[in-house]
Formats: C-alpha cells, sequence, structure tokens
C-alpha cells in the first residue's frame, strides 16, 4: 500500500498516519481522535474506524484492546432520511 | 513536576483554553487542569456557529472581536479551523419579532456591524429553497458564520504548550483553599496540590458547584440542549437560520456540508444532563423541514445533547469574585464559543494589566441582573 494513503476512516478519509500523529500528540483514547480527526463522526458513526483504532492505540501504548474504552454511542444506530422520520411517503408533495 | 503557576485555569473548553491561550501568549505562567479531556463539557457539543447580533454593546463588541480572531485563526493558531462567514439570518414572523430585531440592529450599526433588516423576498434570494409563508423580512448579517470548536479548541492548545503552559487532563479539582480572602492552591481528586495567585473558574456548567467550594453562590444554572446533524451534502444555503417562531429551530449547513442544528426546548431542561430525548429526535427533523422543506431527502447522522449555562439575564459572568484572585468566567449561556477568543483575551488583559479594556458592566458578577438578552 502507498504510504500515507493507508485509510483507516473511510467516512471522513483519515489515515493510518494522522491516527498515529494525532496519538503521538497526546489523543490517546477514541473520544479524543473522534473530535481531533473526525474519526466516528461520518456516516458508518464508528462502526469500521473504531475497531481499527482501538487496535492503533492498543499497539502503541502496550494496553489490551478489551480496557480500551470505546465512544459513546449515539442515536439513532444507522442514518435515518428525514423523510422517514416526519413520516413522509415517496412521491409525496409538501 | 512544576505545581506552581502565575495562573490556574479550571476548564479545558473554549473559555478556559482561550484565557490560558492569550496568558502564555503575554509569558504569564499558566497551568489548564480539565477533568475529563479538552472539549468533553459543553464545548464539545456546541454547534459551532458564530454571531454578532446581540442587543447589548459589549456583548457585540466581544463577538466582532471574536470573529476578527477566527478570521485570522489559521494564522494564530497554526491550523484551519474552518471559518466561514455565511451568515446569521434572523427570521422575523410576527411584528413583535421585527421590532425587536430592528431595535437590536440600531444598536449593532452603532458599533460598526454590517447587519440590516432585509425584505422578505431578499430572504428568499439568500436562502432560495426555504418555505416560510407570512415571513416579514429578516435581520441578517453576513458576517456572522462558523468554525469548528474541537480545531479551535486543539489550536489554542497547541500553542499554549508551545508557549510553555501546562494542561493536565483527567484531574478534576475538588479542592480550591484560601489564605486570608486570596486563593491560595487547588486540590485534584488525584490528590495533587497546585499553587497560584491567581484561580479562574472556567468549568461551563460545573462553575457554580466550582464556586460552591468556597463558599460563593453565582447564579448560573445549567440546562441541557440537544443538538442534531445530517450526512453531508452539497452545499444548500449559505446562513445559519433561526426562526424564533413557537415550533421554530435553528441551524446551518457546515461547510464541510453537515446540516446541524437546534432547538431551545420549552420549558427549559434544568441540570447537567446530556442524555438525549425521543422527542426532539423526532421534533427537530419536522422543524427543520418545515422550513426547508428539501431537507427531508436528507439522513440524519447523529444526536446528542449538551449544556447551556444560563444566568437569569442572558449575559454571561467574567469577573474577578469577592475572594482575591479567585475569578469567575461562566454563564456563557450558550455562546461560550463564539465569545471565546475575546473573553479569553480580555479576561487575560485584566489578569495583567487589572484593565478590562471595554465596558465591562454587562459580565459583572455584581450587576442587577435584571432584563434579558433580546437576542437570546
Amino acid at each position: 500500500m502507498t504510504e500515507g494513503k493507508r485509510i483507516v476512516c473511510r467516512c471522513e478519509d483519515i489515515t493510518y498516519e494522522e491516527v498515529v500523529a494525532a496519538i503521538e500528540e497526546g489523543y490517546t483514547t477514541l473520544e479524543e481522535i473522534k473530535r481531533a480527526l473526525r474519526c466516528g463522526m461520518g456516516t458508518c458513526q464508528g462502526r469500521t474506524c473504531s475497531r481499527i483504532i482501538t487496535g492503533i492505540i492498543a499497539r502503541m501504548k502496550k494496553i489490551p484492546p478489551n480496557e480500551i474504552k470505546q465512544i459513546t454511542k449515539r442515536p439513532p444506530l444507522r442514518p435515518i432520511p428525514i423523510k422517514a422520520l416526519i413520516g413522509e411517503k415517496d412521491g409525496e408533495n409538501r | 513536576m512544576e505545581r506552581t503557576a502565575d495562573v490556574i485555569i479550571i476548564g479545558g473548553g473554549a473559555i478556559g483554553l482561550s484565557t490560558a491561550y492569550h496568558l502564555t501568549k503575554r509569558k504569564v505562567k499558566t497551568i489548564v487542569i480539565e477533568k475529563n479531556y479538552l472539549t468533553s463539557g459543553s464545548t464539545g457539543r456546541c454547534i459551532g456557529g458564530v454571531r454578532q447580533q446581540y442587543a447589548t454593546p459589549t456583548t457585540i463588541k466581544i463577538a466582532m472581536e471574536s470573529v476578527d480572531f477566527f478570521k485570522c485563526a489559521e494564522e494564530e493558531l497554526g491550523l484551519d479551523v474552518e471559518w466561514y462567514a455565511g451568515g446569521y439570518l434572523f427570521l422575523a414572523f410576527t411584528e413583535d419579532e421585527e421590532k425587536t430585531f430592528k431595535k437590536a440592529i440600531e444598536i449593532q450599526q452603532r458599533n460598526g456591524l454590517d447587519v440590516s433588516f432585509i425584505s422578505a423576498d431578499e430572504c428568499f434570494k439568500i436562502v432560495p429553497m426555504m418555505y416560510a409563508p407570512g415571513l416579514r423580512g429578516g435581520a441578517y448579517c453576513p458576517s456572522d458564520g462558523q468554525a469548528d470548536p474541537f480545531k479551535v479548541c486543539y489550536g489554542f492548545a497547541k500553542r499554549i504548550r508551545e508557549n510553555g503552559g501546562r494542561i493536565i487532563s483527567s484531574s478534576e479539582v475538588v479542592e480550591i483553599r484560601t489564605k486570608g480572602n486570596k486563593v491560595h492552591s487547588v486540590i485534584t481528586n488525584n490528590g495533587e496540590e497546585f499553587f497560584a495567585d491567581v484561580v479562574v473558574n472556567a468549568a461551563g456548567p460545573w462553575a457554580k458547584d466550582l464556586c460552591r467550594l468556597v463558599g460563593l453562590d453565582v447564579p448560573i444554572e445549567p440546562e441541557r440542549h440537544e443538538a442534531m446533524i445530517t450526512e453531508r451534502v452539497a452545499r444548500l444555503w449559505d446562513p445559519m437560520l433561526v426562526d424564533y417562531r413557537p415550533d421554530g429551530s435553528y441551524f446551518y449547513q457546515r461547510v464541510t456540508g453537515q446540516i446541524i442544528g437546534c432547538y431551545t426546548p420549552d420549558p427549559n431542561v434544568p441540570g447537567i444532563r446530556t442524555d438525549s430525548s425521543l422527542e426532539f429526535f423526532f421534533e427537530m427533523p419536522r422543524r427543520m423541514s418545515n422550513l426547508v422543506p428539501a431537507l427531508s431527502q436528507v439522513s440524519v447522522l447523529r444526536h446528542w445533547a449538551g449544556c447551556y449555562s444560563m444566568t437569569p439575564d442572558g449575559s454571561p459572568i467574567v469577573d474577578e469574585t469577592e475572594i482575591e484572585g479567585f475569578f469567575i468566567a461562566g454563564g456563557m449561556c450558550g455562546h461560550g464559543f463564539m465569545f471565546s477568543p475575546a473573553i479569553g483575551e480580555h479576561l487575560a488583559n485584566y489578569i495583567v494589566e487589572k484593565d478590562w479594556g471595554l465596558p465591562w458592566d454587562e459580565f459583572k458578577l455584581t450587576r442587577e441582573f435584571k432584563g434579558k438578552e433580546a437576542l437570546r
């Protein structure tokens, strides 16, 4: 793979190198990395990147992955179109 | 490890970090103590709107100076803080709203703000996809805008460290010691003691509890506000739309494409609460898509809550308390992030030179707390 192009977070285009740099800068928890790099704030809400980043923190900090606190899960579980939330049907005129 | 400083700041949000940034810039030895991680309180939960449309002179000045800072923040802080001057458009649907806005505009214009009351037609020109029957016009300031609270705070933090300041996270101040009537030191939950002649309480919703540690009662009451963000979409419109109708809301499109917004719950939800309600989850999309029907095609990504720290008159408290050296910078009423650059600068100035640099009565702890900020 090309150096600097290993994507960890597909929603926000964040690379492995960027995550490592953030951890080196002192953003060592998932919540902090989420805020510094937006990993976990995109369409997948961290379902893809959280595990990978947990692994990176675990290796760099030498702590077991299961001891790394996961980010707060926020509603909704998956993206929901507003038209579904307001009860609008397809093709309905507003 | 150094435990003595000139100033200790309690709270790693926008206000505390900005104050520390401006202090360390003036070579003042500063320690920031944050109980969780930076931006973990109210700052990291705010939606990032930055406006200058207020109703009282000092607040307007503070907001205008803050915008000046955001404009050149990239240079000052060395990173792109996603500043974008998309403007703020306050929509007037009633005669009363129109009067309130026009009265505020007079004061704002007198203070040099580029704001005006525009016709409904002009509003629709700026936001063509808006559906707003009965709209009378709007208060529009094109130089209002948006920035990313995380980037601004991490930028402050980076500079604080470069300037020799210290930031201590995961440490909660549990005791504040005084000697005579002067502040002396603070003790954290790890049992560490830090000494300084000046301590700034910038603890946001926890500011009242911190004041109680030294027997002070300040009129700051936290309440829950919820927010929502959608997926990224192509640019739809520029300004923050503020709709004060009973089922109104306020929302805007981030420079990165997401629609983000809130509404103020009625009645309010008091307390330090960050749980999210099912009511908001259905109500916010309804209110947003009422005003901008095309939003029904967009998906909601995330919904969360944070605290506004309210004062009785809707203005912040930034002042030295009756305990010498113990300052409070709190009660920001939901405007802490957007005020932070200028509040931090003036507070740093006061700590160093005993001069607020602006008429400060609006923010004094000893004021009467009468009246109410008209543009809440």
